[in-house]
């Protein structure tokens, strides 16, 4: 990671509300509708009903904030960024890892808003080792999604990249169960949903609500797709060397 | 041996069918100052593409102060000033300069840089507001802000009024007395001659040239003139003192010359001719003139 680029990014980030605002008002809405909407006492899976889509909401609306930061270096790299940052020393790994903590720090608000918005409208009773269990790996979930739109960042041009990712978002909370829960899937989808990494960081997630735990074989497979989308991204930050 | 700041050899590089780069030597000896002269399409901005290690020769091999040019800019050792484009838009001029500043170990204050290239006013600015004349000072300030032993600088003065390229010349003499070494890629003959103190002559992909810029100009120097004379003494037109070279078309004539004034005089005082044009030569006259040489030499 290098401290100057991160600086430099998070200044340029914060100048951009609409941005910061809807990455909230997105996944508050989608509570609001599949998670207000609950009948008192309802459950899936063991866990409580509404708990569980509070979960689904914030991990998606972390997600989606985590793939459009990492997506908006189409825009850059149309500028000619890339070949100015290749001219300076510093390393395509700290530039990748810059953008990465980047996008985590952008799935930071979704995440505190929906929960406190689940504390507070949904009434969501979770004892506090709970809180901060659901929360922090919830936000390591965002990671795979970091690396995820940087790889879109690197395919798509900057007047394509907000459907793409959009559509890529869409497709990966659905297919990967954050909008409709997994266990309802026919089967097929069910197998589906796991070739995912949305499945799997939703299922660590969730885990953090049940007796057992976190589900560790989960979290690793998150970890996993992480280190794979990363190097790719450094990879193609490597190879990328077009004329603006 | 003191090692070279640059060293190109046997370097080519083919961009599908077109050869942009068809094998170039070029030494350059530290403090230098270094013009690459040469019309569009000759090969510039691939050559300096290679020293910077943006592009991979197919052939040959580039250092830069006797490693890799990825070796040299992690060093920071290298400034660099894009033709177009490595900025971003909605970045304000402060925080791009404290960026690059950042990334190096030995940066000039950035207020500093800013004032060196003129631009101390504008640091609040967001660069999308600029002209391009000051988005060209901000990519200068930004490649004198490492402190480089090495600035490189493609085409600097493209989109520049008058004004402003006298400004950036003035700010980059400055650069060049504190004696750094500087290669600048340009198609403007009178800024290789006022400002390099080497001319490197490019066309086709490879070096035609590499002298003094009193040399390259010797080549070029004179005029042609271009008049419609009915009837003209060709013989007598050759014989005239300031006259090289004499070619007609029709009734138009078309004389190269040393002294044009002098032959303007004649012409008008001693022959029927109209429609006269006196035009200089070009750089794309003194490419021509000078790889016909070579290849004679040949």
């Amino acid at each position: 990671m290098n401290r100057t680029y991160l600086m430099f990014d998070i200044r340029r980030t914060l100048r951009n509300k609409r941005v910061l605002l809807f990455s909230v008002l997105m996944p508050v809405v989608l509570f609001a509708i599949f998670g207000l909407t609950i009948p008192d006492g309802a459950s899936e899976g063991g866990i409580s009903a509404i708990a569980y889509v509070m979960v689904s909401m914030a991990m998606f609306g972390s997600m989606s904030a985590a793939m459009s930061s990492g997506g908006a270096i189409a825009a850059e790299r149309d500028g000619g960024w890339n070949r100015t940052l290749r001219l300076t020393p510093l390393t395509p790994q700290a530039y990748v890892a810059s953008k990465v903590i980047l996008s985590l720090l952008l799935a930071v608000p979704p995440l505190l808003i929906v929960f406190l918005f689940g504390r507070v409208a949904g009434h969501v009773h979770l004892d506090a080792t709970q809180w901060i269990t659901v929360a922090l790996v919830s936000w390591l979930g965002a990671l795979p999604f970091a690396a995820i739109g940087l790889v879109i960042g690197y395919v798509a041009k900057p007047d394509s990249v907000q459907p793409i990712t959009g559509l890529s978002t869409m497709l990966i909370a659905a297919f990967g169960g954050l909008w409709l829960p997994v266990d309802q899937m026919p089967s097929l989808m069910k197998h589906i949903a796991q070739l995912t990494p949305a499945y799997w960081t939703g299922q660590t997630s969730r885990s953090a609500l049940t007796a057992a735990g976190v589900d560790t074989q989960a979290l690793l497979v998150v970890l996993a797709w992480t280190v794979v989308l990363g190097v790719i991204a450094l990879r193609r930050f490597r190879a990328d060397t077009a004329r603006a | 041996m003191t090692t070279s700041a640059v060293s190109l050899r046997g370097v080519t590089r083919k961009y599908g069918a077109v050869q942009a780069v068809a094998g170039v030597d070029l030494e350059i000896r530290a403090g230098e100052v270094v013009a690459l002269l040469g019309p569009n399409g000759a090969g510039k901005s691939t050559t300096i593409e290679m020293l910077l290690g943006l592009a991979r020769p197919d052939q040959g091999e580039v250092r830069v102060y006797g490693g890799s040019p990825a070796e040299a800019i992690a060093k920071g050792l290298v400034g660099v000033m894009l033709q177009s484009g490595g900025i971003i838009e909605d970045a304000k001029v402060g925080e791009l300069l404290n960026l690059v500043a950042g990334l190096h170990k030995e940066p000039m204050p950035v207020g500093e840089a800013l004032e060196r290239a003129g631009i101390a006013d504008l640091r609040d600015r967001k660069l999308k507001g600029l002209s391009g004349g000051q988005q060209q000072r901000v990519r200068f300030a930004m490649a004198i802000v490492p402190q480089p032993e090495l600035i490189v600088l493609d085409e600097p003065t493209t989109g520049m009024d008058v004004e402003s390229r006298r400004d950036f010349w003035a700010s980059m003499h400055a650069e060049t007395a504190r004696g750094r070494t500087v290669l600048f890629a340009t198609h403007y003959l009178e800024e290789a001659d006022a400002y390099a103190d080497r001319v490197v002559l490019m066309r086709n992909g490879k070096i035609v040239a590499d002298g003094t810029a009193a040399q390259i100009k010797a080549s070029v120097s004179g005029r042609t003139i271009r008049a419609t004379i009915p009837g003209a003494n060709l013989a007598a037109l050759a014989a005239l003192d300031g006259v090289r070279s004499v070619e007609t078309r029709g009734d138009v004539v078309l004389l190269q010359c040393a002294d044009s004034d002098a032959t303007l005089r004649y012409l008008l005082a001693s022959t029927r001719a109209h429609d006269i044009e006196v035009t200089s030569a070009d750089l794309e006259d003194a490419v021509l003139a000078i790889s016909a040489e070579q290849e004679a030499l040949a």
